[in-house]
């Protein structure tokens, strides 16, 4: 299967090739040089364009969307009732715009359309970096401490957790990002349990077969 | 080192005070003070090589052109002022006090600040080799730089190549060509074959250079440059970014030495995309008429929730943030 890779930074895209290997359990191939947004809502607003690509001009099958929920409504069980859509959640969002783009495109390059997974880390993919280390770090912490009007951590308090300063340089980031996500490699069960905006991800690579997109 | 800079009817800065922080990323329109902002760090040091400007004669009408400098500790004591003749000349300079204890080792410290406008043209030049001590405002002795830094501080140079390659991969080598006193240099490509200087992109000729001086084993301790965004690719300023967190913040590169301040100017969004984590580090230049105005942007009381809608370099193109051309 070939992917592309649709993420924030050369880190974020390095980690995910991680990640999404131990998901799918092999080495999949990935469409290079990596496609980069600039933040949301660049990665809601290239999404069209990047799957337009794709379809017409590669022949990759399936585009990975991975992006920071930072301070907007967590993805829930709620939103995955058939129809529901949050307009202020990302996930719901990205899965929107996939959904809206594909639908006119029509069969290319073999194959049908290109499928997608989708994943939010929240609040910042440093978040999913620190599962398993800092216990204190989940998905439903932060949800729990916005109720309460606390959040639990910042950004910037998970950035400094990872990488021991608030300027990592690339490389230094890139580093740290590979260390964390190969602890993890192995067995991804933790951080699906502690991170549903990753388990949604796992569960859209999973759901991919070879036939999935073909005509 | 430098805490803040007030001006009073200098060019377009009319009346406007710029607190600094160790990294300063100044973005503005055209004529809106950016380069007078540095041009007034450069006429401190050069003034203050001069003797000082004392007694009654020194002082500046009330209502005259001025700049005025304040500095972070240990020289929080003194106040230095810029006399000018005409918002565009400063030609004396006075400290307050005038007899500040402090004032000999700070006039040392102002002697080590330097400014760059990089000029590919001039970088890609051979240099006189005994020239290579310190990069020369436009780079023009960039090879001669090189040279030194190869021969004085070998590990800080193979740092420099090392990070140089990694930026851009297809180069493996850096050959430095010494004759008759003058030194040239080229890079090696990865796959055999080498490119002179004057056949290397502009981009990469600048950032050699920027690397040459994030490297410097004795940095200055203020750093002025312009346009810094000038001939790099929108996905390698984030190497550029940090090469300049280097030297303003070392430790968070693992370094155990002295920040140097920087100041820099960028037209470019996507560099300015780079400090959303840091927006306290960007000072906008707001140009109304001929007058212009400094502020932070992380004086906006709505920063967070602009944070939250997209990306600052956008926010700064849409006019959001101010900082933009006028419009008639």
């Amino acid at each position: 299967m070939k992917l592309a890779l649709l993420s924030e930074s050369p880190a974020d895209e390095a980690a995910l090739r991680v990640l999404v290997a131990a998901v799918l359990g092999g080495q999949p191939q990935f469409v290079a040089p990596g496609y980069r947004a600039r933040g949301w809502p660049n990665v809601a607003q290239l999404m069209p364009a990047v799957l337009r690509h794709l379809h017409f001009n590669t022949d990759a099958d399936a585009l990975v969307v991975v992006a920071d929920a930072d301070d907007t409504v967590v993805h829930d069980a709620r939103h995955e009732a058939p129809g529901y859509f949050h307009p202020q959640c990302r996930l719901c969002q990205l899965r929107a715009v996939h959904r809206q783009t594909v639908k006119k495109l029509p069969p290319a390059q073999g194959r049908g359309r290109v499928v997608r997974a989708i994943g939010i880390a929240v609040p910042a993919i440093e978040a999913w970096y620190l599962c398993g280390r800092d216990p204190g770090v989940t998905e439903a912490a932060w949800i729990e401490g916005r109720v309460e009007g606390r959040a639990p951590y910042t950004r910037a308090e998970l950035k400094l957790r990872v990488y021991g300063t608030d300027r990592p340089s690339l490389p230094h980031e890139i580093a740290c990002a590979l260390r964390e996500v190969g602890r993890q490699r192995s067995d991804v069960r933790r951080l699906e349990n502690d991170f549903p905006g990753f388990a949604l991800l796992a569960a859209d690579l999973r759901a991919w077969t070879p036939s999935a997109n073909k005509r | 080192m430098i805490a803040s800079i007030a001006f009073r009817k200098f060019k377009a800065l009319r009346n406007t005070r710029v607190a600094l922080a160790p990294f300063n990323l100044v973005i503005g329109p055209n004529g809106s003070g950016k380069t007078s902002l540095i041009e007034s760090v450069m006429r401190l040091k050069t003034l203050a090589k001069l003797p000082l400007a004392t007694g009654a004669a020194s002082r500046q009408r009330a209502d005259g052109p001025a700049i005025e400098f304040n500095f972070a500790p240990p020289h929080e004591g003194i106040t230095a002022q810029l006399g000018c003749v005409s918002d565009l000349v400063c030609d004396t300079l006075r400290i307050i006090p005038e007899e500040a204890a402090g004032w000999a080792a700070l006039r040392d410290e102002l002697a080590d600040l330097r400014s760059y406008t990089l000029q590919p043209e001039a970088l890609a030049g051979a240099a006189q080799r005994a020239d290579g001590a310190r990069l020369s405002s436009s780079g023009h002795n960039l090879a001669a730089v090189l040279a030194h830094l190869r021969s004085a501080a070998p590990a800080a140079f193979a740092g420099m190549r090392a990070e140089l390659f990694r930026i851009v991969p297809e180069f493996a080598g850096l050959e430095l060509v010494e004759e008759g006193g003058q030194v040239s240099f080229a890079l090696q490509l990865t796959e055999g074959g080498q490119v002179p200087a004057d056949e290397l992109s502009q981009g990469t000729l600048c950032l050699v250079a920027v690397l040459a001086l994030a490297f410097d084993p004795d940095p200055p301790r203020v750093l002025c440059i312009e346009e810094i965004d000038r001939g790099f690719h929108p996905r390698t300023l984030r190497e550029v970014r940090d090469a300049l967190y280097r030297l303003s913040h070392p430790r968070s590169a693992g370094l155990d030495r002295r920040p140097t301040q920087i100041i820099t100017t960028t037209h470019s969004p996507y560099f300015i995309d780079l400090f959303r984590d840091h927006p306290d580090e960007i000072i906008i230049s707001k140009k109304q008429g001929r007058a212009a105005q400094f502020s932070r942007l992380s004086d906006r009381a709505d920063l967070g929730e602009l944070l939250g809608e997209g990306s600052l370099g956008d926010m700064w193109f849409s006019g959001i943030l101010g900082g933009v051309p006028e419009e008639r």
